[in-house]
């Protein structure tokens, strides 16, 4: 689950971090008043709070929305006004969310702290090991898509064991970095904040881009991205209340509510599957027929397999639905039953191949055969793809 | 010979009480799996599925003298129920459990290092010998036995990648699913390893995916091997899906974003068979076969 920047802050500075004074505002006035509660006087930084990074270097689709990102610094709370009003409601493509972006629901209002020394800093999990791992780069004359698209070497990686970063740790990367020594042990603190942050919140990335010195040597965070693992959050309920539903598409959004995963594409076949790699390989048989993908995974019901089927349904595009399912976990019968339900409650009016192996594959197959529903049955993959392309084919 | 287990494997079941333990477990006696008892706290002392049930890991094995385990266990459960196993000598263990919270794996990868415990999954269909022992919830009607090794991080594309090698008239020597998790225990060089010194098995199907290197770390193994065992490899994946990243630090680890055609390039360039459909493996083995 990807978390505000306002909101990673949060979690930074509880786990001893700093961060610049700032309030999250929802309307223009709202943005005014924070200001003016924050500092006395400008300038303060207005950051746009979606899921995405390079915000900055974003624009807005609307022309009202004004010249500057989803980044600006303003000197005056007339200027906060009015780049809040522009900014919220506006849509703020950027080079990780392009080409739809996002609407901006939320502004996050800060005091504009000034910096000496800027620098990249972050843990992620390297899978291989697995450790955690530090990437530090020094974002002095690049930034980090320049230095990860050029420069790689100027990256330095670090991978911890679950104690956490000694001073050893730390004072290789301040050093790589070309920090002043007698900012080493506020670097260390500020690593070892970070570490903290990232256990305690059962973090999969935590993001600081850029974190910079200030001229008392303290580090500040100016940014902060955090992800969590989903799977994790029923331990965090201060996290759960995190989650901005209107950041996620309404049909992922239901999705996740019935635990399945759901992804969308360009094309007009909808796919239930139930493995995320069996996902992926219908899409790749589709070759960009594929309209979405849910996985059902393994503990489902036959309430759920309705729902699944629902959400696919009410994707417009959907001209017509594959299911294919290899069962282990997952009975094929309990799936034919969902199937029965979805159809006689609401209705079956675009073309639907079923393919069943794997555990109770006959029984499956029988129930689907006594309901009389008009389904086009297939016995392997290529043979399902090939039936729903031609039924679909031929309702145009 | 199979690899990681066989007939006389011996094998307790944790969580085998409950509902989907007890259908699957009982489905793999039928097949032919050496079930010496199983774990549930609180109701050591019973029976289930015909077999004695302890409170502790411990006592299972003492009693039985078990080598697996197969976890059928919650996932909050899954990490004390992993230091338990490795704590009472268990060689094997198969986590059949899907969801099993990251930070929990990263702790659990700790308790594994320097045991002597080997860890199949967790996410995973789990491991089979056709027609000598079933340790998970593979269906049983789709592999027959043969000389093919299956190594595969999804569940699905493992019984797809069976009927595919069925298809070529072949069968499987052991299959194994290491899981599609974020972390996992066994990973693809090990398991490839061991079908390379396995003499019932003649060649490999790998079925990868796009999302982390496990199959980049298995290619740079392979293209190190003098003596090479013919692997077909297939990747399920596509750009698309993982193209909304947030932040850098995912394409930093990975040293640069991974795509799907990259992957297969360092695959193929290894000395594997790539196949771009899953449904070509059939063709493939037929192939090489002749």
């Amino acid at each position: 689950m990807d978390i505000h920047e306002y909101q990673a802050k949060q979690i930074l500075k509880n786990n001893g971090i700093n961060v610049p004074q700032g309030k999250v505002a929802y309307t223009a006035l709202e943005a005014e008043n924070v200001a003016r509660k924050i500092s006395a006087r400008g300038p303060w930084v207005l950051k746009a709070q979606i899921h995405s990074g390079a915000r900055n270097h974003g624009h807005f689709v609307e022309r009202n929305a004004g010249k500057g990102g989803g980044i600006r610094i303003v000197k005056t709370l007339k200027d906060v006004y009015k780049n809040a009003q522009q900014m919220l409601g506006s849509t703020l493509v950027t080079s990780q969310n392009k080409p739809n972006g996002k609407i901006v629901g939320r502004i996050y209002v800060e005091s504009y702290v000034k910096v000496e020394h800027t620098f990249y800093l972050s843990m992620a999990i390297d899978r291989t090991y697995p450790a955690i791992t530090i990437l530090a780069a020094n974002t002095e004359t690049d930034d980090i898509a320049a230095i990860l698209a050029n420069s790689q070497e100027k990256i330095i990686r670090v991978p911890l064991n679950l104690k956490g970063p000694t001073k050893k740790h730390s004072t290789q990367i301040a050093s790589f970095l070309k920090l002043h020594p007698k900012n080493y042990d506020n670097f260390h603190h500020f690593v070892c904040g970070l570490f903290k942050a990232f256990m305690n919140s059962e973090a999969l990335m935590v993001e600081i881009n850029p974190a910079g010195t200030c001229r008392n040597g303290e580090i500040v965070a100016l940014d902060a991205k955090i992800t969590i693992d989903n799977r994790a959050i029923y331990r965090h309920k201060d996290i759960a209340s995190f989650l901005d539903e209107d950041d996620i598409p309404p049909r992922v959004l239901k999705a996740i509510r019935n635990g399945f995963e759901y992804h969308e594409y360009n094309g007009n076949i909808g796919c239930i599957v139930n493995g995320s790699g069996l996902a992926l390989a219908m899409v790749g048989l589709l070759k960009g027929s594929a309209a979405c993908t849910l996985n059902i995974k393994g503990g489902v019901d036959r309430d759920k397999v309705a729902a699944g089927i629902k959400i696919i349904a009410t994707n417009p595009r959907v001209e017509g639905i594959v299911i294919n399912i290899l069962g282990g976990f997952v009975r094929c019968d309990m799936i034919a039953d969902g199937i029965i339900d979805t159809a006689s409650e609401v209705g079956m009016n675009v073309p639907l191949v079923v393919r069943f192996e794997g555990t109770n594959r006959d029984e499956a197959c029988n129930i689907l055969e006594q309901s009389k529903l008009p389904l086009i049955m297939a016995d392997n993959m290529d043979n399902a793809i090939d039936k729903i392309l031609k039924s679909v084919g031929e309702n145009q | 010979m199979s690899i990681l287990a066989n007939s006389k494997t011996k094998v307790i079941i944790q969580g085998i009480t409950g509902t989907q333990a007890s259908f699957h477990v009982s489905r793999s006696i039928d097949y032919g799996t050496n079930v010496v008892g199983g774990v549930t706290p609180g109701r050591g002392g019973t029976t289930h599925l015909g077999v004695p049930v302890f409170d502790t890991v411990k006592e299972a094995v003492a009693q039985t003298g078990a080598d697996a385990s197969v976890m059928f266990v919650p996932a909050p459960a899954v990490k004390s129920a992993v230091a338990e196993a490795v704590e009472a000598g268990v060689k094997l263990l198969v986590c059949i459990t899907a969801g099993v919270p990251v930070h929990d794996m990263l702790a659990i990868r700790q308790i594994l290092k320097g045991s002597q415990t080997k860890l199949i999954g967790p996410n995973t269909p789990g491991l089979l010998v056709p027609e000598e022992t079933r340790l998970g919830i593979y269906p049983e009607n789709i592999h027959q036995r043969g000389r093919i090794g299956l190594i595969s991080r999804s569940s699905t594309l493992t019984y797809e990648a069976a009927l595919e090698i069925n298809r070529a008239g072949m069968g499987q020597s052991t299959v194994v699913a290491i899981g599609d998790d974020m972390i996992i225990g066994m990973d693809f060089v090990e398991g490839l390893k061991l079908f390379h010194s396995d003499s019932e098995t003649d060649a490999i199907v790998m079925v990868g995916q796009i999302g982390g290197k496990f199959e980049e770390d298995a290619a740079s193994w392979y293209a190190a091997q003098c003596s090479k065992k013919p692997i077909i490899c297939y990747i399920a994946g596509n750009d698309t899906t993982f193209r909304n990243h947030v932040g850098y630090a995912g394409d930093i680890i990975t040293r640069g974003r991974i795509t799907l055609a990259g992957k297969k390039k360092t695959m193929s360039q290894s000395g594997m068979i790539v196949v771009n459909n899953i449904s070509q493996i059939h063709e493939v083995l037929s192939s090489i076969a002749k």
